[in-house]
């Protein structure tokens, strides 16, 4: 190929743009240090989405001996819209079986809690992915993220170059933030599962539907600071029936059959990622994540239930994040 | 049948309970953080009748405005402005507020666009962005500044400046209005209707919602008959029948209504769902209230300028 004088220049340029920018989002911009010396989770084998998930939850929670007597628990699901035959939100049965477990285990309330990005009618999407149903069976009472009492806090990561966000007053006093996404591909962010899930907690109300501050900011460098901003204590993934290609709401069904629990969101969902097979060290804010909110490394994870498998075939995922599928993987699916 | 007049007078009753000192509404019953487009929404559904609250009403939201013109989201919120400002312009209008109030805000909705309006976002989404489709010349209004148009705060805009009396500018009002009106129709959804902000995203369509569709026709009800409009009312009958959240339900029948369709069944399913006393949140109570308000008097959000 021949490369003229300004195809060279306009390539050295952008090359430099990209290696400036790059080098920039690594450099540490962080106030806060959440890493643990080691990080727990478990893989749970679920079928489908029935009662019998609270035992299974139940137990699973059980392997991490968690301490949330008294304490005000907050589940947040992950809740985008409503598009029937579409698995988009993280399932109300999982839901309602997390508010039976975290009451069981003597939390002092248990509260769910989610400000969809997009639709503004949350009452629409709770009536019909099931969710109304559900909890008003169980008497848990549900938050509306995006239009709850708003408090100014400083962001302890400043990736965005933002110094504060509105954030709702239920996030902020909870005692225990539950991060409960449905994992999926995301056409934007390459992936959507606990620390992107925490764009809900950001309010419609102040920053729009979507919350699109949040884009223009960076989504990668947005995540960072909202995890490092709003501690997530533990993750329940729904992994049962998951998403690939043009997620987070058109993409396809994939059945992966799979609970994860965590005690740390980095490592949740670079074991997702691996579930997905997906390489987790690929997706920005997992990598630079694991600097300061949780570990990435396999070496530093406790399995404390099955082990990671990657699929035989990665997820779907659109062109631009082809690199982060991982291919001729040495772990296999049984 | 529901006595949709006497639901509606404890809709307007519970939020005048739910009034705060200060003369603006929260969002949500259990706080006391004043939001504009709760407030705003409240005082469009207050009768004449309640003086004293659209009074305070009218004072809070002139209290609110910002000294560049635009108006906060909330009470504490800093003062580069909202998309809300829109509905609070029209919101004050149609209770008779004018003048320099009016000129101030119409200024600076004048100023206020979508980022994809500026030439390097223009650029960079004519060559190397193009997995939303959209053409960003035809722009609107955004949620905050710096941030890209979508549909809510278009609308509200669009009916802000239709709706705006005696203002100087009308040149330019008249050329956004153009601008946010080709915007609306440039990122309707296949199947008709409105999403957020765009129809397809990397090649696949984007299911509409009933709230911004049926907003959006408000705010397009004074332009000619075409085929985007008929589509998208079409599309909202369509999902009305399925339809039994308050807020989507209340703005799905002020459009129809607006357009001259038929409520009386809607109207019917709505006042089976709203109790005023459980309707937590004061925005969707004084939608709902606007919504049933229509079946026996004029449509606060359809009224042709």
């Amino acid at each position: 190929m021949k490369v003229d004088r300004r195809t060279f220049l306009a390539g050295s340029l952008g090359l430099a743009a990209g290696v400036a920018a790059t080098t920039l989002l690594e450099k540490p911009k962080h106030r806060v240090n959440r890493k643990q010396p080691r990080s727990r989770v478990a893989i749970l084998r679920a079928e489908s989405y029935s009662q019998t998930l609270g035992q299974v939850l139940l137990s699973g929670l059980d392997l991490f001996h968690l301490n949330v007597r008294g304490k005000t628990v907050l589940l947040k699901p992950n809740l985008v819209d409503y598009i029937p035959g579409n698995h988009i939100n993280t399932h109300p049965l999982l839901v309602s079986a997390a508010v039976e477990c975290f009451r069981r285990l003597g939390a002092k309330s248990v509260v769910v809690g989610e400000g969809p990005g997009h639709q503004r009618d949350t009452e629409l999407v709770l009536f019909e992915s099931g969710f109304t149903g559900e909890l008003r069976q169980l008497k848990v009472p549900f938050v509306d993220l995006n239009r709850d009492e708003l408090v100014i806090a400083p962001l302890l990561a400043t990736y965005t170059g933002m110094k504060r966000l509105w954030l709702p007053r239920t996030v902020l006093e909870a005692d225990f933030v539950v991060s409960m996404p449905k994992v999926k591909t995301h056409h934007w962010s390459g992936v959507t599962l606990s620390m992107k899930n925490m764009f809900g907690v950001v309010p419609g109300a102040k920053y729009g539907w979507p919350k699109n501050i949040l884009h223009w900011k960076g989504i990668q460098e947005s995540i960072l600071d909202v995890c490092a901003t709003v501690p997530v204590h533990f993750v329940i993934a729904d992994a049962i029936v998951a998403m690939e290609g043009n997620g987070p709401l058109n993409g396809n069904t994939r059945p992966l059959n799979r609970i994860v629990l965590a005690d740390d969101p980095v490592a949740a969902d670079a074991t997702c990622a691996r579930l997905m097979g997906l390489e987790p060290a690929r997706i920005t804010h997992i990598r630079i994540g694991a600097q300061f909110l949780g570990s990435v490394s396999i070496e530093r994870i406790d399995q404390v239930a099955e082990a990671v498998c990657a699929p035989a075939h990665p997820f779907e995922v659109v062109p631009e994040f082809q690199h982060l599928r991982v291919t001729g993987s040495a772990q296999r699916d049984p | 049948m529901h006595d949709t007049q006497q639901l509606n007078h404890a809709c307007v009753q519970e939020l005048i309970d739910r009034q705060l000192p200060e003369g603006g509404w929260p969002f949500t019953s259990d706080t006391s953080q004043s939001a504009v487009e709760p407030t705003a929404l409240a005082l469009l559904a207050l009768p004449s009748n309640s003086i004293r609250e659209r009074d305070t009403a009218i004072r809070f939201l002139l209290h609110m405005q910002n000294a560049n013109g635009s108006w906060p989201a909330f009470s504490g919120d800093d003062g580069g402005g909202s998309g809300l400002t829109g509905l609070a312009l029209y919101a004050l209008n149609r209770c008779c507020a004018q003048g320099t109030v009016t000129n101030r805000a119409v200024h600076w909705l004048i100023e206020s666009r979508g980022w994809e309006s500026h030439w390097l976002w223009k650029w960079k989404f004519r060559t190397s962005d193009r997995h939303v489709r959209f053409d960003p010349d035809k722009f609107g209004w955004p949620w905050m500044p710096e941030t890209v148009s979508w549909v809510v705060p278009t609308a509200y805009s669009l009916l802000a400046l239709k709706h705006a009396r005696g203002i100087s500018q009308q040149d330019l009002v008249h050329l956004r209005i153009r601008r946010g009106v080709e915007m609306l129709y440039d990122r309707i959804c296949p199947e008709g209707g409105w999403n957020a902000g765009n129809g397809v995203v990397y090649g696949s369509p984007l299911a509409p919602h009933a709230d911004a569709t049926a907003l959006a026709l408000l705010s397009l009800l004074s332009e000619p008959p075409n085929d985007f409009i008929t589509a998208s009312l079409d599309w909202l009958e369509r999902r009305a029948e399925t339809c039994f959240a308050p807020w989507s339900l209340a703005w799905t029948i002020l459009a129809l209504d607006a357009f001259g369709r038929p409520t009386e069944l809607l109207t019917d399913r709505l006042s089976s769902v709203v109790d005023p006393a459980v309707v937590n949140d004061c925005a969707t109570l004084a939608i709902a209230s606007l919504a049933l308000g229509c079946a026996h008097g004029p449509n606060a959000l359809g009224v042709d300028p």
